[in-house]
C-alpha cells in the first residue's frame, strides 16, 4: 500500500488524496511579458523530475504541497502552502496516530 | 442538551436505513431517531458485542476561520489546544478539525449548562465577527460499542485504531468503508466506545455497511435508549 504524508494528519493511505496538479510559480500578471504569461498559463515541462504539486487530503480537506520526484516516484517532503518544508521525512510520526510533529498550536 | 419528544421536523439522516427496521421512534432536539429495535435485553447483548447507534440528532455547531479559536475561548467554550484533538466537558464534545475548524456536539444530557452554551451558540452572527465562519453541520453520527469494535474497523479502516496506535484524546480524519470520516474513541457511561462522523448524506449507507460487519461479528443496530436512560419512552 502507498502511503503518503499529509503535513496536517500524518501518514495515510494514497487512497484519501487527490493530485491536484503542479504547482508552479505564477508571473506578477502586472509586469509580466505576454510570453511569460503565456507559457505560464499553456506550457508545462513534462520531462521527469523533481516537482511541485498540489495534493488534497480528501477526508480532512487539507490541500497542501507536495514535492515529488516524477521519475522515482519518491515523495520528498510535503509541507502546506506558505510553510517552509521539513526536511525529508522529518515530519513523519512515530507510528502513534496523532503524535505527528508541530501539532501545538496558538489559540 | 437534550429535549425528547418533541414534533419532528426533521428526520435522521440514516432514516432510508431504519426503514425495513421498524424500531420505536422518538424526536430528540426536533430529529425523529430510532430509540429501541429489539427490546432492552437483546440490545444490551448486542452493545456489549457490537452495537451500532445513530446519535445524528445530538446538538452540533461547526465553526472555522483564523479567529474560530480566540472567539470560542470569548464564549467561555475550552478548546482542545493541538490539532486534530477533542475535549468533553459536561455534556459536550469539541472536536477540532485540523487546526482552524471546531465541531462542538452536545450528548444527551439534561445539563442546564451545555443547554446554555448551545444557546448562546445558535445566536452566533458571522456578520458581527471577522474572521469567524460558521459550518452548517449535517452530519451522520453514530456510537460503535462492544467487544469486536476493533474487528469491525480493521474491516472498515485502513489505519490501526487500536489504544495503543491511537493516542487517547485524538480524532482522526480518515476513510471508513471509503467514505471521509471523522473517528475518535472516549468513554461514554464508563464504557469504551468509538464515535464516527460521516457527511449525511452518505448516512443511509454508513449505517447500512455499519450493519453489515456489525451482523457478521454477532452485533447488531442498538436504539438510543440503550445508551441514554432518559430517552425510555
Amino acid at each position: 500500500m502507498k502511503l503518503l504524508n499529509c503535513p496536517m494528519n500524518g501518514l495515510r493511505p494514497l487512497g484519501e488524496f487527490i493530485y491536484g496538479g503542479e504547482y508552479r510559480e505564477m508571473p506578477n500578471p502586472n509586469n509580466s511579458s505576454d510570453l511569460e504569461w503565456a507559457s505560464y498559463v499553456h506550457y508545462r515541462d513534462n520531462a521527469p523530475g523533481v516537482k511541485k504539486e498540489w495534493w488534497f487530503h480528501s477526508p480532512s480537506g487539507t490541500w497542501f504541497i507536495a514535492e515529488r520526484n516524477t521519475l522515482s516516484d519518491e515523495v520528498l517532503n510535503t509541507y502546506l502552502f506558505g510553510k517552509a518544508p521539513f526536511p525529508k521525512n522529518e515530519n513523519l510520526s512515530d507510528g502513534k496516530l496523532g503524535d505527528e510533529k508541530n501539532t501545538e498550536l496558538s489559540a | 442538551m437534550s429535549t425528547i419528544n418533541q414534533r419532528p421536523v426533521s428526520n435522521t439522516p440514516i432514516a432510508y436505513g431504519l426503514m425495513s427496521l421498524s424500531p420505536t421512534m422518538g424526536v430528540i432536539n426536533g430529529m425523529e431517531v430510532a430509540l429501541e429495535f429489539e427490546g432492552a435485553l437483546i440490545e444490551g447483548n448486542r452493545k456489549s458485542i457490537l452495537g451500532v447507534t445513530d446519535v445524528s440528532c445530538f446538538a452540533s455547531f461547526g465553526i472555522k476561520g483564523t479567529e474560530a479559536a480566540s472567539w470560542l475561548m470569548s464564549q467561555s467554550i475550552q478548546i482542545p489546544m493541538n490539532r486534530n484533538t477533542w475535549v468533553e466537558h459536561e455534556g459536550y464534545l469539541v472536536l477540532r478539525l485540523g487546526g482552524s475548524e471546531f465541531l462542538i456536539e452536545g450528548q444527551y444530557s439534561e445539563d442546564q449548562y451545555s443547554h446554555e452554551i448551545f444557546e448562546k451558540l445558535a445566536r452566533f452572527n458571522q456578520a458581527t465577527v471577522a474572521g469567524v465562519y460558521k459550518v452548517q453541520r449535517a452530519d451522520a453520527a453514530f456510537i460503535l460499542s462492544g467487544s469486536e469494535v476493533l474487528n469491525m474497523l480493521s474491516e472498515l479502516c485502513m489505519l490501526d485504531l487500536r489504544d495503543s496506535a491511537l493516542a487517547s484524546n485524538t480524532l482522526v480524519m480518515t476513510q471508513l468503508a471509503s467514505i471521509s470520516a471523522i473517528l475518535l474513541r472516549h468513554q461514554l457511561n464508563g464504557e469504551q466506545v468509538y464515535r464516527v462522523w460521516c457527511d449525511g448524506t452518505y448516512g443511509a449507507y454508513m449505517w447500512n455497511m455499519l450493519l453489515e460487519v456489525a451482523r457478521e461479528l454477532g452485533g447488531g443496530a442498538v436504539g438510543l435508549a440503550s445508551h441514554f436512560r432518559g430517552t425510555h419512552k
